[in-house]
């Protein structure tokens, strides 16, 4: 305890100190009281020089100052604590220097989590501290090391943060408006912006599915829905909102929130209609499919693993990263390619970034990013993601393919016919509850395919159409897939359920058909049965093989 | 200077005195105060605890009866304005505490 004290300051400063002990205990004790840096250098200037020079020596920081001179030292988080009572402040201090003794690294875990808790931004941190917010990130992401002292105004903002918030929670009971900053300033004079938390993600892209737009009453039952989950996702009570802050969901903001996503529907289903026309050059291509479907299994799995990496390296990055992979793509896959090409060319430059949030509504799923990166290059999704999720699967925790829930049955387009598509597309509407997606892709295939006169194209399209995968294994699976794909679609009709009901994508669009029914293991046949995406997920051949026959049975209209 | 302190009602006193209590203050006999005793590794310690409270006690207009011998520090806390105990010893008690940890 006592110790504690005259370590500090050399363990803060990083140097050794000049000072006597007691020098030390008195400079904490000034500092402890409230006083700044700033304020005690200043105030030691001027009564030296009330004084006179004889007065002493350099009192005060202990040569610090030479180092950091003026800047913002001490961080504004600093003068906050000044305003604190001197209880608190006192408590403050002996928590921050409780989590400096830590180890680092799980206390950037922790600060990290509980701002991911909070939805923080990073920004505030940094302008409440001084950090720099690279160094701030690497720091909190990557354990990247931080001087003490730094550590030492972090921990300060979080502890206080943490006061702040629980008052905050606190007073709304009261029906008080809190008197801390709730993360904004005087001196900012400005609002931390908005953001929606996974929680309410969720709820608003499971209420997009059931109704693009919703009515004022829908709206307000919204907010409270959302409300409700941030409170609990931050662990208080669904009635404190004010500690949400700046965080609030508001009826605005839901509004705000379909109006983009249906902006974002509409802008992809420009785009998928921009595709078809520059297929057509590229259907001779097909014929290249038969050749290679190992090539395709690979492919895919390349793909899934840069999609799964990507996937986990983050939202920008993702996007990257899928871009980059339907160039890989496209020599391998004819079926693909073609898709693809069509898909990356007039894709041409990505969608908006929100556009790929949309996909978050099909998969429902908590973390739904990676599933945007999917949807977004729906050529790429076709191609293979194996572990790609097709909405349905939102409900459960996908495996490997992880977060791919989303995919949309992009493969769908590749159906056959305009009419299949659309009842597809309704299908899938019923079935999936989702999809605008769907939707949107489903003009795009007809041109493919009605091109196609073999029946196994057919049957590749079929697979084209199963989207999703729910887990690593699905590779196996997907190949299996196909395989009864072509199979049971004697009939380019019957893809009508099929693609419903055939998450899986197909690997490999050439058609060895080996007659090997036998062999399925139709992973979304759970689909047929019923709509909800869970049974997407399920991975187990034996499932779907007990679906098959409904599979047929339904195509057979 | 602010106006007459109120002492601590009896109300206060059952809710307050035995946290205090658990924090080893004592109940002075004879009048109404309390007192702990603190001691530290070395001098240095103790007088650095004594200037926080120092300062404190200076924001607060609230001075407490103290004694020192190298890392001994006593204290007894009273308000002489109300001959007793007032919310400003509570205040004054828990910063001391607080203060003796740092």
């Amino acid at each position: 305890m006592e110790e504690r004290t005259e370590e500090r300051p050399a363990a803060a400063e990083g140097r050794p100190s000049r000072l006597t002990a007691l020098q030390e205990q008195l400079i904490w004790a000034l500092l402890g009281s409230g006083l700044s840096r700033d304020v005690l250098v200043q105030a030691v200037g001027e009564l030296e020089r009330e004084r006179g020079p004889s007065a002493g020596g350099e009192k005060g920081d202990g040569g610090e100052s030479s180092e950091e001179g003026e800047m913002d030292f001490p961080p504004p988080i600093y003068r906050e604590l000044e305003k604190l009572s001197p209880e608190e402040s006192a408590k403050l201090r002996a928590e921050v220097d409780q989590l400096l003794q830590g180890d680092p690294w799980h206390v950037a875990k922790m600060v990290k989590s509980y701002m991911q808790q909070h939805n923080l931004p990073q920004r505030e941190v940094v302008e409440s501290t001084g950090l720099n917010q690279s160094h701030l990130s690497q720091h909190l992401n990557k354990g990247t090391p931080m001087k003490n002292q730094k550590r030492a105004a972090l921990y300060t903002w979080y502890v206080k943060k943490q006061c702040e918030i629980s008052q905050q929670f606190t007073n709304a009971k009261h029906g008080l408006a809190s008197a801390e900053e709730p993360g904004e300033d005087v001196r900012k004079g400005r609002r931390n912006r908005f953001k929606w938390g996974p929680a309410s993600l969720q709820i608003l892209f499971h209420a997009y599915e059931r109704q693009k737009n919703p009515s004022k009453e829908e709206r307000e039952g919204l907010v409270e829905e959302c409300n409700r989950a941030e409170c609990l996702q931050r662990g208080v009570s669904p009635s404190q909102l004010a500690g949400l802050g700046s965080n609030l969901v508001t009826e605005v903001r839901v509004y705000n929130w379909f109006a983009n996503r249906r902006k974002e529907e509409a802008f992809r289903h420009k785009l998928a209609l921009d595709t078809p026309y520059s297929n057509q050059s590229a259907t001779s291509s097909h014929a290249n499919l038969p050749p290679s479907p190992e090539h395709g299994v690979k492919y895919s799995q390349q793909l899934l693993c840069d999609t799964v990496s990507s996937a986990r390296g983050g939202g920008g990055e993702r996007v990257g990263r899928l871009v980059g992979s339907p160039v890989q793509l496209e020599p391998s896959h004819t079926l693909l390619e073609t898709h693809n090409a069509k898909q990356v060319s007039s894709g041409g430059p990505l969608p908006p970034v929100s556009t790929l949030t949309s996909l978050h509504s099909l998969t429902a799923a908590p973390t739904s990013s990676q599933s945007l990166i999917m949807a977004s290059l729906p050529g790429v999704m076709s191609l293979g993601e194996s572990s790609l999720l097709i909405g349905l699967a939102s409900t459960q925790p996908q495996s490997v393919g992880g977060g791919f829930t989303t995919l949309q049955p992009i493969s769908f387009q590749q159906q056959l016919h305009a009419s299949s598509q659309q009842q597809i597309s309704q299908q899938l509407q019923g079935h999936m509850g989702a999809s605008p997606f769907m939707a949107t892709m489903a003009p795009l295939p007809c041109h493919m395919y009605n091109k196609l006169d073999s029946p196994q194209y057919h049957s590749s399209s079929l697979l084209s159409q199963a989207m999703v995968i729910a887990d690593s294994s699905g590779l196996g699976t997907l190949t299996s897939l196909a395989t009864v794909r072509q199979i049971l679609t004697t009939d380019p009709e019957e893809q009508t359920d099929s693609p419903l009901q055939d998450d899986s994508l197909h690997l490999q669009p050439h058609t060895p058909v080996p007659a090997s029914s036998g062999s399925l293991e139709l992973y979304p046949a759970s689909q047929t049965t019923d709509s909800h995406p869970s049974h997407l997920l399920s991975p187990s051949p034996t499932d779907l093989g007990s679906y098959i026959p409904t599979q047929m049975v339904s195509t057979a209209q | 200077m602010a106006g007459k302190i109120q002492s601590l009602t009896d109300e206060e006193r059952a809710h307050l005195l035995p946290l205090l209590r658990n924090a080893q203050w004592v109940e002075v006999v004879g009048r109404d105060a309390i007192y702990k005793e603190f001691i530290f590794k070395d001098f240095n310690q103790a007088f650095g605890f004594m200037s926080r409270v120092a300062l404190q006690a200076e924001k607060m207009d609230h001075h407490p009866e103290w004694f020192n011998v190298y890392n001994k520090v006593q204290i007894t806390l009273s308000t002489h304005d109300c001959g007793g105990l007032s919310q400003r010893d509570i205040t004054l008690a828990t910063f001391v505490d607080q203060a003796s940890l740092m």
